[in-house]
């Protein structure tokens, strides 16, 4: 059974959180308007800003300019921006996913190709994952390699690839071998220049009326060689070893967050019953969830891969970011000046299907739960 | 609001010899036919004189020698193995009593109508209940009639007009709010255990009926209730010493509470018909679960608590919001 120790954030974060909260309050773009969805505010010139502050890539060794900081600090960090509703879209994957994939399995070559200026918030990364036919079975993907003299031919499409038409580059799952009775084997990680020759990015317009995620289509790509990150054929395992980094963070469970803000805003000091009873149902699990992604992050401090845990914290985290839009529909007053709340409400609802399909939808992440629970 | 800092430092040190061996003996002479004696109405007279010969009626005394906060553990601990005994009360008892001896105490709650039910109160030695105004009183037990409550215990019901007044430093309806959290928290785990075992066992269409998705995604979703609710309850027990106590224990209140629900309506859900019975170990966790989501302060007495404290910051500043959540005071 899961098992989430208490933990500590160190006590020194509360200067650097007051420093990230000054930062923010002089940094935010005029007119900005707060969200606190990590996919909700692509701005290269805050991620810079951020990046000369040492707040990315903070985990990071110092020689490929990360700050050497626990996952405790980084986590202080990271939910302030989130709380804050500060615009980190445009770094978010490049943070969270490829500067560890790359610290793990990249080349040296890669590691000071990249890293240095990631963590500058001057380059930033795509994750290419998801097909037309291949979704929540990732393994049936179909965007092939084939090797030539040098690299790759790469062909095929990923879809739903995140400000693909505005980052430089995407760590892309393709087939490197056929598939075999072995499904997870024969897939590989390549870096691919979404700028380069043979590759098209087409925006696809989402529910909100956002150009956020995109279809990428390869044709006769070249990639080459010294772009393979780990080892040929083994993409499956190095996709599949990091889950507990992007599981467990405060984005699963600050999405909404705005919107309880505003509700508050909104009832003032005198709430009636049912109005009280929302917010005090809403606090009680953003505490409770905020303990338990710190659990986590303790976790992965001491170097342990809490994937049953991570699971844990995705389903119930994406599941409040949800029931928030539900309960505060039920608490919001008729009165007042709900502009402000309206405005967040409506926002985060249209984004909100894709709360519990981003990063494994609910039914996958319930059956890896399962498996840890060991019922399958 | 001033933001003085509190730093989110927490007690962590767990007795955990003493919690291992309350472990092994709550386990040891808490059988099925315990259970089922005990919900009979046969107060369980071997397990309470372990729990005295191994002292641990004591444990919430001032000079008791354990934490508080492991006597709290030592509530959950019980309550995971289904003792069926009100420990939480009768250990609170003796603290407020200062009662060094090895009887059996019994506390309770004084209801709208000024009458106080206590659980098992008709074999208790002292009785003490908390009021309206959520102060303490001793209670006169010679006359009293005799009820069941929610959880299948046995009640001393008295009236509590004229009692006199009992004075302690603690907060006693967050004592015994908390206690009541550590107890679910205990039993939530124990319900999950039981459903865990038993769709693995029962075989429906030639197979475990685990086997089944959607089976699958019902125990995932208890795990995660049930992971909620011991966080939040973890975190108050270690929030004991801190100025924001009231709230960490009504957010592990309401978590509880809130898993509950949810996980006692699964796990009668995937046991089926038999789960049902009364001959069924499953009813003795579910029926305290359903019970103490309102006990001292219901589920949505905590929500108010909570929900008013959060307006009210709000109101001064709106970025007291998010200090609140991020435990900076």
């Amino acid at each position: 059974m899961s098992q989430f120790p208490l933990n500590s954030l160190p006590p020194d974060s509360s200067a650097l959180r007051a420093r990230v909260r000054e930062f923010v309050a002089a940094n935010l773009p005029a007119g900005w308007r707060r969200n606190s969805d990590f996919m909700s505010g692509y701005d290269a010139d805050f991620s810079a800003k951020l990046g000369a502050q040492g707040w990315i890539g903070m985990t990071w060794p110092r020689q490929y300019g990360g700050g050497e900081h626990s996952y405790l600090e980084r986590y202080v960090v990271t939910e302030e921006l989130l709380a804050a509703g500060a615009p980190i879209s445009a770094h978010w994957f490049a943070d969270r996913q490829t500067g560890p994939l790359l610290l793990h399995f990249g080349s040296e070559i890669q590691r000071e190709r990249y890293l240095p200026s990631i963590c500058r918030g001057e380059c930033f990364f795509s994750i290419g994952m998801s097909e037309p036919d291949s979704g929540s079975d990732l393994a049936s993907i179909r965007t092939s390699a084939r090797a030539v003299d040098g690299g790759w031919l790469v062909n095929g499409s990923k879809l739903w690839t995140s400000f693909a038409h505005l980052n430089q580059h995407m760590v892309t799952l393709v087939r490197t071998a056929p598939p075999s009775d072995k499904r997870h084997e024969g897939m590989s990680q390549l870096i691919i220049d979404l700028n380069g020759d043979g590759v098209e990015v087409n925006p696809i317009t989402n529910m909100a009326g956002r150009a956020e995620f995109n279809e990428v289509v390869f044709t006769d790509a070249f990639v080459p060689r010294e772009n393979l990150v780990g080892i040929e054929g083994e993409g499956w395992q190095q996709v599949t070893s990091e889950l507990a980094h992007e599981r467990s963070g405060p984005e699963r469970f600050l999405s909404t967050f705005r919107v309880y803000v505003e509700l508050i805003r909104l009832l003032g000091r005198t709430p009636a019953q049912h109005q009280a009873a929302a917010v005090g149902r809403i606090t009680a699990q953003l505490m409770t969830l905020r303990r338990l992604s710190i659990s986590v992050a303790g976790m992965l401090e001491a170097g342990q891969t809490p994937n049953l845990e991570a699971a844990l914290v995705k389903e119930l985290g994406n599941n409040f970011e949800k029931a928030l839009l539900e309960m505060t529909r039920q608490a919001v007053p008729e009165q007042g000046d709900r502009g402000a709340y309206e405005a967040a409400y409506i926002e985060s609802l249209l984004l909100s299907p894709s709360i519990t399909l981003r990063g494994g939808t609910r039914e996958v992440l319930r059956g890896v739960i399962a498996r840890g629970l060991g019922l399958r | 609001m001033s933001t003085v800092t509190v730093n989110d430092t927490l007690l962590l040190a767990n007795d955990t010899l003493l919690l291992d061996s309350a472990d092994r003996l709550f386990g040891d002479h808490c059988d099925q036919s315990t259970l089922d004696q005990a919900a009979a109405g046969h107060f369980p007279e071997a397990l309470w004189q372990a729990i005295v010969t191994n002292g641990f009626h004591q444990v919430a005394r001032q000079d008791s020698g354990v934490a508080l906060s492991d006597a709290f553990h030592l509530i959950r601990v019980a309550a995971q193995r289904g003792v069926p005994l009100p420990l939480a009360e009768a250990l609170l008892a003796a603290r407020w009593l200062d009662s060094d001896g090895d009887e059996f105490l019994a506390i309770g709650a004084v209801g709208t109508d000024g009458r106080a039910t206590l659980p098992w109160g008709q074999r208790a030695a002292s009785c003490l209940a908390l009021t309206a105004q959520h102060t303490l009183c001793r209670l006169d037990t010679t006359a009293g009639s005799q009820t069941k409550n929610l959880a299948g215990e046995p009640c001393l019901i008295v009236d509590a007009a004229q009692q006199a007044a009992l004075t302690t430093d603690d907060n006693p309806l967050l004592m015994l709010a908390l206690a009541k959290a550590a107890c679910t928290a205990g039993a939530l785990e124990k319900t999950l255990a039981l459903s865990l075992r038993y769709v693995q066992e029962r075989h429906q269409f030639g197979r475990p009926i685990a086997s089944f998705q959607a089976i699958q995604h019902a125990l995932a979703v208890m795990a995660a209730e049930v992971a909620a609710a011991r966080q939040a309850t973890d975190a108050a027990i270690a929030m004991l010493a801190q100025p924001r106590l009231e709230f960490e224990i009504a957010a592990a209140r309401i978590r509880c509470a809130q898993a509950s629900t949810l996980v006692a309506e699964a796990a009668h859900q995937v046991h089926g018909a038999i789960g049902f019975t009364q001959e069924h170990a499953l009813q003795h966790f579910t029926r305290r679960l359903w019970a103490w989501r309102d006990d001292y302060g219901s589920e949505n007495y905590w929500q108010q608590v909570l929900g008013r404290h959060l307006c009210e910051l709000g109101a001064t500043d709106a970025d007291n919001i998010w200090d609140f959540i991020a435990t900076r005071y």
